[in-house]
């Protein structure tokens, strides 16, 4: 498992990664954490020629709150995220998606930024941000494009970043004082992907739900959000009726992926269970 | 692995007939592919490069179309080889009017194997679903002008 060879070139600043992937264009890849990266050069199932190291650039990596926003810097590790007070305050989805994610070396090493740009069907990050109505800002030698998480994920393994664009940072609106939110998933025991994976933001006054936003991923060949079961949810107390109605159409429209571990029909009906159990636990952190 | 579906066209069944036998159109039609190559009747021998995203690997292809009654049915046999691994199958296209659309079935049946198979096997049926629809797409835009199809029949 030896990748095919390659020139290594570590930018030192965000600039010149952008200089250098102008320069190389479709021969380079950007390197992150390189949790997937690397794996598929091992197998030489990709062969760039140049790769275009972030890991040096240190002002890539933070969590910060400012002017209503929270903001994630595309390097920031999933072990940075899950450890963030910040986030467990104000976006504890987040911390709780890190949680589920790969095991201790890929959160070690791994960026959210790279899950997000890599885009693997079966990627945590994607349900989270979904749900959350995040923005992923991409840098160019053009400036920064905002990009809105629903336009993001394009297929798999494909995302709406151009040639020569690089994923630099993830905003999320500032959360309330008690988030309703929560993440399940159900694992794959050998590659700890998600076979299934739910994120549930939720809004609750006056014990009716305000608003809903939920995100699949593993289910379809790019994460989605179940907007049935949100508009099933808005307005109505989630009684068991409620739950049960909406639940229903978790994987409503949407190709819902077969393999070996999980058939289509099996994966669906994870789907609505998950998506229950996720939309229960995110109304009992509302009390 | 089982692919099957159906999809409506809007053109005459007799043109998307001609078109789904028609090596030059297949070629533009078939997703990463980038030589066709007749070697005998009905047989083809093809160069492509097929994956998603980022994650490509190249492959040689042989093609034969069997059991053709036109304008309805075929068989297309597929064998395929590359670095990353391997794809052999079979599948039926069969066409039937509807309406003044055409309206394509189609069923196969694929096996997969080598290194792609091992490691992307939870990413292979989604694959192969959106390269089949790209397909589909691409034969549409094909027959759905009136230059084309005419100007590359045999």
């Amino acid at each position: 498992m030896i990748p095919a060879s390659f020139d290594y070139i570590a930018a030192k600043s965000l600039d010149e990664a952008i200089s250098l992937l102008a320069k190389h264009k479709d021969d380079a890849k950007v390197l992150a954490g390189g949790h997937s990266l690397l794996p598929a050069m091992k197998l030489r199932l990709m062969q760039p020629k140049v790769l275009i190291d972030l890991g040096r650039i240190r002002d890539l990596s933070y969590i910060k709150e400012d002017g209503g926003l929270i903001r994630i810097g595309a390097m920031t590790t999933h072990f940075q995220v899950e450890i963030s007070d910040l986030l467990r305050r104000s976006c504890p989805l987040l911390p709780e998606t890190a949680s589920h994610l790969g095991d201790m070396q890929v959160r070690n090493k791994g960026t959210i930024g790279g899950s997000l740009a890599h885009s693997d069907p079966a990627a945590d990050w994607p349900a989270s941000i979904l749900a959350l109505d995040a923005e992923l800002v991409a840098t160019s030698a053009k400036g920064d494009r905002v990009i809105k998480a629903t336009d993001f994920f394009v297929e798999m393994l494909t995302t709406s970043l151009q040639p020569g664009e690089i994923l630099r940072e993830i905003r999320i609106p500032s959360g309330k004082s008690k988030p309703a939110q929560a993440y399940v998933k159900v694992r794959h025991p050998a590659s700890g992907f998600a076979v299934v994976g739910v994120a549930v933001n939720l809004s609750i006054d006056g014990g009716k739900c305000q608003s809903a936003a939920i995100g699949i991923t593993g289910v379809s060949p790019k994460a989605y959000r179940a907007s049935k079961v949100e508009s099933a949810l808005k307005g109505n107390a989630l009684d068991a009726k409620t739950l049960s109605a909406a639940c229903a159409h978790a994987a409503a429209a949407v190709d819902v992926n077969s393999d070996l571990y999980a058939s289509a029909e099996y994966r669906k009906q994870l789907a609505t269970v998950y998506t229950r159990r996720a939309i229960e636990i995110a109304a009992g952190r509302a009390k | 692995m089982k692919i099957e579906g159906t999809q409506k066209i809007a053109a005459p069944r007799d043109r998307i007939f001609a078109a789904l036998i028609d090596p030059a159109i297949l070629q533009k039609c078939i997703p990463g592919c980038e030589q066709m190559e007749k070697t005998g009747d009905n047989q083809y021998k093809a160069k492509l490069t097929a994956g998603v995203g980022p994650v490509k690997g190249a492959f040689t292809a042989t093609v034969s179309l069997q059991e053709i009654i036109a304008p309805e049915h075929y068989k297309l046999v597929v064998e395929g080889k590359g670095q990353p691994g391997f794809v052999k199958g079979s599948g039926e296209l069969n066409l039937k009017d509807a309406g003044s659309e055409t309206e394509i079935q189609y069923t196969g049946d694929v096996n997969v194997g080598g290194l792609i198979a091992s490691v992307g096997q939870r990413m292979i049926q989604a694959t192969a679903n959106m390269l089949a629809a790209r397909f589909f797409k691409s034969l549409e835009a094909e027959t759905a002008t009136n230059s084309p199809a005419s100007s590359t029949g045999t």
